[in-house]
């Protein structure tokens, strides 16, 4: 028995399939994700995922919890809605789209990744997708998975929707629900991180751009006594609404005249349009090397 | 079309071929219209600051196309098959930032998993190439503790973990101490001679292309200036040297020399006869034979790479 170890095995070459552009954009995608849950990387780049998700599962498991303590006649009066859900969750949804597209745009530019990113067989057209694809899918951990949570835990229970069906398709909506908002939190903060490098300058907008879409559209409605539509500018209501009135709720706008193709229509717009602004922005960048 | 020298120690493939490559920004013209082959071995590509350098290994990477001419990587067009020809290509930048927080690991595996490599080829092959380039203890260390010279090394080896068929070093020595410069220059060197990966190198600095390069494109006011394998760039094969021993001799051997139709330069008691052929070696030892004079070397003129570079610079 020797301790003997060989630590230099030569330069070998590699002879074996290649991935390919596919393989690229799956390895990006995995590689945004690890980084924005700090996977691999120090304790301090833990805090903020985990801290989200926590914000964002506990009141599923509160509420589960409940489920299974009090008596199936009273838990309908105290347990949320499934897009109700969202109101409990609201302030994990912001910080968490806040976060993660700064952390992953905003970084690579000023890291010299995209660089690096672009001598790959990646180009800015599929950086970007596999970029989006690691923002909406990190940011379906949260608004996907706590009420998907909730239908199960609740189902398991026996205190869940009655038969397979109506199982189905509240499951069905809440994935639609999930998806259309983690598409418009990733579309907002991609916008916002395709314009600056700086990470602390893009987070802080985009919370700011949250909260005063939601001031200046009360204060328009309210105090100017102007027209309801003007309540669609609100992006912190408009996203919970629409989530409303897929699962067929009457959302806080359904006595305001306010249509739910209209608000489709506006949320779909929202991330059309931050989509081509952030490709226009990539299309034009000046990438260091 | 200006003739295209190739510059490659192997004759075989040519690895990158430019054929009045032309790139403008705006009104600005970076490259009026450069021709050269590049073959296998170390070849710089030399120029000062400035002259499209980096511009022109951004489109031998497909990141720009071209504004006219043609230019082909590896046999493709890199511009129109830009991920096939990236995936067979290594590319270290110039810039020393990287994500500071990631283990030079996981970078370098990153980098060969994007490259195309499954994820546990990559991570072995990963390991290997931080091993090869001498960061075999220091690979777990975040990317931000490492010093500029670390840095460079791990640039290197993301540039090779994937196997790749070229590899395309941006400065690669910028920022580094000599000793550590050469370190580098000496790795550069294992790579193409051992690991069998041909090289191309952008410089700014003369000295370290000619002690690795087999060859070099030296680019200058958006063209090339000159071409070729550094000992046709050098002058092997070109103008002979006659260093005297005694200056007295000096007038009868330039006499002689021009009697036979051979022009001469004279500094002191070196004398540079013009032509290429052994013909003129022999003329040189008869004439100085007939003039009694003492031969201390008589050899082929050899200019350094600052000489050929002011010569075509100027």
């Amino acid at each position: 028995m020797t301790d003997a170890a060989i630590y230099e095995q030569g330069y070998r070459s590699y002879g074996g399939e290649r991935t390919g552009v596919g393989g690229a954009i799956r390895t990006l995608v995995a590689h945004s994700a690890r980084a924005v849950l700090g996977i691999g990387r120090s304790a301090r780049h833990k805090v903020m995922p985990v801290a989200v998700i926590l914000m964002a599962y506990t009141p599923a498991a509160v509420f589960l919890g409940v489920a299974a303590l009090l008596p199936n006649e009273i838990e309908g009066e105290v347990l949320p809605s499934y897009a109700g859900y969202y109101g409990f969750v609201s302030a994990a949804l912001l910080l968490f789209a806040s976060f993660v597209a700064p952390e992953l745009l905003c970084t690579d530019r000023r890291t010299g990744m995209l660089g690096v990113y672009l001598a790959s067989p990646l180009d800015r057209r599929t950086y970007l997708l596999g970029k989006t694809l690691a923002i909406g899918s990190i940011l379906a951990v949260v608004t996907i998975g706590p009420p998907l949570v909730l239908l199960i835990g609740l189902w398991l229970a026996d205190s869940g929707p009655d038969g397979l069906g109506d199982g189905l398709q509240l499951a069905w909506r809440i994935i639609l629900s999930g998806a259309v908002m983690s598409a418009f939190y990733a579309a907002i903060s991609m916008a916002v991180s395709a314009a600056t490098d700086r990470k602390g300058a893009a987070t802080a907008t985009i919370i700011g751009l949250f909260f005063g879409s939601l001031a200046i559209s009360n204060a328009v409605v309210e105090a100017g006594d102007q027209s309801e539509l003007y309540r669609l500018a609100d992006l912190v209501s408009l996203p919970f609404e629409l989530t409303s009135r897929i699962h067929g709720e009457e959302g806080d706008w359904a006595s305001r005249d306010i249509s739910t193709g209209l608000i489709w229509l506006t949320v779909l717009g929202i991330i059309v349009g931050c989509g081509l602004f952030v490709w226009d922005r990539y299309r034009r960048m000046l990438v260091r090397r | 079309m200006a003739a295209m020298t190739t510059v490659a120690r192997e004759h075989g493939t040519a690895l990158v071929a430019a054929d009045g490559v032309m790139k403008r920004y705006g009104s600005f013209t970076v490259l009026t219209g450069v021709d050269f082959v590049i073959g296998g071995g170390i070849t710089g590509l030399l120029g000062a600051n400035g002259t499209g350098k980096t511009t022109l290994l951004g489109m031998m990477l497909g990141l720009h196309p071209t504004d006219g001419g043609s230019l082909r990587v590896l046999g493709i067009d890199p511009y129109t098959a830009g991920a096939e020809v990236r995936a067979r290509l290594g590319y270290a930048p110039e810039h020393h930032t990287l994500p500071p927080d990631v283990k030079a690991s996981d970078f370098v595996r990153h980098v060969a998993e994007l490259h195309g490599l499954p994820k546990r080829e990559a991570t072995t092959r990963a390991s290997d190439a931080l091993w090869l380039v001498g960061l075999g203890e220091e690979r777990f260390r975040p990317l931000g503790t490492m010093s500029t010279g670390q840095r460079q090394r791990v640039k290197l080896a993301q540039a090779i973990a994937h196997d790749p068929s070229l590899v395309l070093l941006d400065e690669p020595t910028d920022g580094l101490d000599p000793v550590q410069r050469d370190d580098m220059l000496a790795l550069i060197r294992r790579v193409a001679t051992e690991y069998g990966i041909d090289v191309v190198l952008s410089s700014h600095l003369l000295d370290e292309v000619q002690q690795i390069c087999d060859g070099a494109v030296i680019i200058g006011d958006g063209r090339v200036l000159a071409s070729g394998s550094l000992e046709e760039l050098r002058g092997g094969g070109s103008d002979i040297v006659v260093e005297l021993e005694d200056a007295a001799t000096v007038q009868p051997v330039v006499a002689g020399l021009q009697a036979r139709d051979i022009a001469v330069t004279v500094d002191g008691r070196l004398l540079v006869a013009t032509g290429q052929d052994d013909r003129v070696f022999d003329i040189a030892r008869d004439v100085c034979a007939h003039a009694g004079a003492g031969i201390t070397r008589l050899s082929r003129r050899r200019l350094s790479l600052e000489d050929v570079f002011l010569e075509t610079t100027s």
